[in-house]
């Protein structure tokens, strides 16, 4: 476990500047937006513009996924990496940890510059139960989580693959991880039957609606969501397996 | 079934083509433990490509390759210390960090070979490798390599960017840390002048193949000349 631990705080380290950088502007930019709107701005243009490190997050990840090993090949430190005596799995998993980090570092910034300064947030807040908000915050933070570790995945194997290939790396990277959604989803369903035992899970109650008076009863069927986890998992391991016995380093 | 045991490395018909370029057309050799091999040929015969393929970060198209009886992979990187040309460091890390971080993933890392080695190539562990010049960062890499006492060390041109003046002395305390009862050592290189007291054998490639094999002074006699002068020789 030692050298895992000790690839994730080299990764880790090696995000903090562009990290600190890029939640220290998001949040400024929400106390900036604060002290325009009082100096007279639109307040539609400010909650639009308030909104805007928030959606800016998936683009961000997204390209710190790619850029995470894009990186080690571009300054060569890929050869300090693939002479590790460590399986391939524990490179990429370090990795998947670091963006998952900085996906948890950035949201938490911005989510507590908006709970501070941002007027129009302040007002939902404030209409809710503090421990409702708390609980369903964490829940979609979970579900935000999934979703980025799922992409991660993929471009993990895009990228891995298209250094299995010497010429056309860019596109073998695109077709593989627009293929590898598409076998989700298809190998998915193949799966789904297996998984049919599991119970729905009630949304309403894990999301506690009855605690805010809204009588919505909805389920979550979570057998699909399962089987493609499966897929997932298998597509994690395979780019684990083929980066460390496959890749090569530039020629 | 073949024992390799006996061999540090044992090679057999490898073939690596590159898009465009074949870079190694049938490599076969053997070479027995304890001794330092130089890798010599001109640039683009194929040195690189060939200690790539002993480390696993190049896929052979053909042939054989054992490390100490062991297939390129996992566990035969725990054997092989490599020192790649190119600058394979982390740019943001202290020369200590990098050390450190090495050290981490293996077991035949010496903590105080690595300290003397510090002191001996004049590095200081606080220095940001990013901050060190081009010679500073080979002598670095050097250390990474030497500290371990790995069975196997590949350097790949361990001279680049390093001053005359100071290979002298760097060949000299290569000389000191190898341990020659249980390590082979296979040093790359087209600066052969100042390296040639180094070695024990020598393997001559080009253009992807071997073109000459054999025990340094045995070749020096039978060619009546130094092994920087076959080079030329051959090369020039």
């Amino acid at each position: 476990m030692l050298p895992f631990l000790r690839l994730l705080r080299k990764d880790l380290e090696s995000i903090r500047w562009p990290l600190g950088i890029i939640s220290g502007l998001s949040a400024g930019l929400i106390v900036f937006l604060r002290f325009k709107l009082a100096g007279g701005w639109h307040e539609d243009l400010v909650g639009i513009l308030m909104a805007a490190p928030l959606m800016f997050l998936p683009f961000w990840l997204f390209w710190q996924s790619f850029q995470s090993l894009r990186t080690e090949w571009r300054e060569d430190t890929v050869y300090t990496l693939l002479c590790l005596p460590v399986p391939g799995w524990q490179l990429t998993l370090s990795k998947l940890c670091t963006i998952a980090a900085e996906y948890t570092v950035y949201l938490g910034v911005v989510a507590a510059a908006n709970a501070l300064f941002n007027p129009f947030a302040g007002e939902i807040l404030a209409s809710f139960p503090a421990s409702w908000l708390l609980r369903n915050g964490f829940l979609f933070y979970l579900i935000g989580l999934s979703q980025v570790v799922s992409s991660v995945i993929f471009i993990q194997l895009a990228f891995v693959v298209s250094k299995m290939v010497g010429r056309l790396q860019g596109l073998v990277s695109l077709w593989t991880f627009f293929l590898a959604f598409w076998v989700t989803g298809r190998m998915g369903g193949l799966l789904e039957p297996l998984f049919r035992w599991i119970p729905a899970v009630p949304l309403h109650r894990l999301f506690r609606l009855d605690l805010i008076g809204r009588p919505i009863v909805s389920y979550w069927d979570a057998a699909p969501k399962i089987s493609q986890g499966l897929i997932i998992f298998g597509f994690f391991w395979l780019t684990g397996y083929c980066l460390e016995n496959y890749v090569e380093v530039n020629g | 079934m073949m024992n390799y045991a006996d061999q540090a490395v044992f090679v057999e018909g490898l073939r690596k083509r590159y898009p465009g370029a074949e870079a190694l057309r049938g490599i076969n050799l053997q070479l027995e433990r304890g001794q330092i091999w130089g890798l010599l040929g001109p640039n683009g015969s194929g040195k690189s490509t060939f200690l790539k393929c002993l480390v696993g970060l190049a896929q052979p198209d053909g042939g054989l390759i054992k490390i100490y009886n062991q297939e390129p992979g996992r566990q035969a990187r725990k054997l092989i210390a490599f020192m790649p040309e190119l600058d394979h460091l982390y740019r943001w890390m202290t020369v200590q960090g990098t050390l450190d971080f090495t050290a981490g993933f293996y077991q035949d890392w010496q903590a105080g070979r690595a300290e003397e080695l510090l002191d001996f190539m004049r590095l200081k562990g606080e220095q940001k490798v990013g901050a060190l010049s081009r010679g500073m960062r080979a002598r670095l890499k050097l250390i990474l390599a030497l500290a371990r006492k790995a069975p196997l060390i590949l350097l790949d041109e361990p001279f680049s960017g390093i001053d005359p003046s100071s290979r002298e002395r760097i060949v000299e305390g290569i000389i000191r840390q190898f341990k020659s009862e249980e390590q082979t050592m296979i040093i790359s290189t087209h600066a052969v002048g100042s390296t040639e007291q180094l070695f024990d054998g020598v393997i001559f490639l080009d253009q992807g193949e071997v073109y000459l094999q054999g025990n340094a002074e045995d070749l020096r006699t039978e060619h009546g000349q130094s092994i920087n002068d076959i080079f030329k020789e051959v090369f020039v």
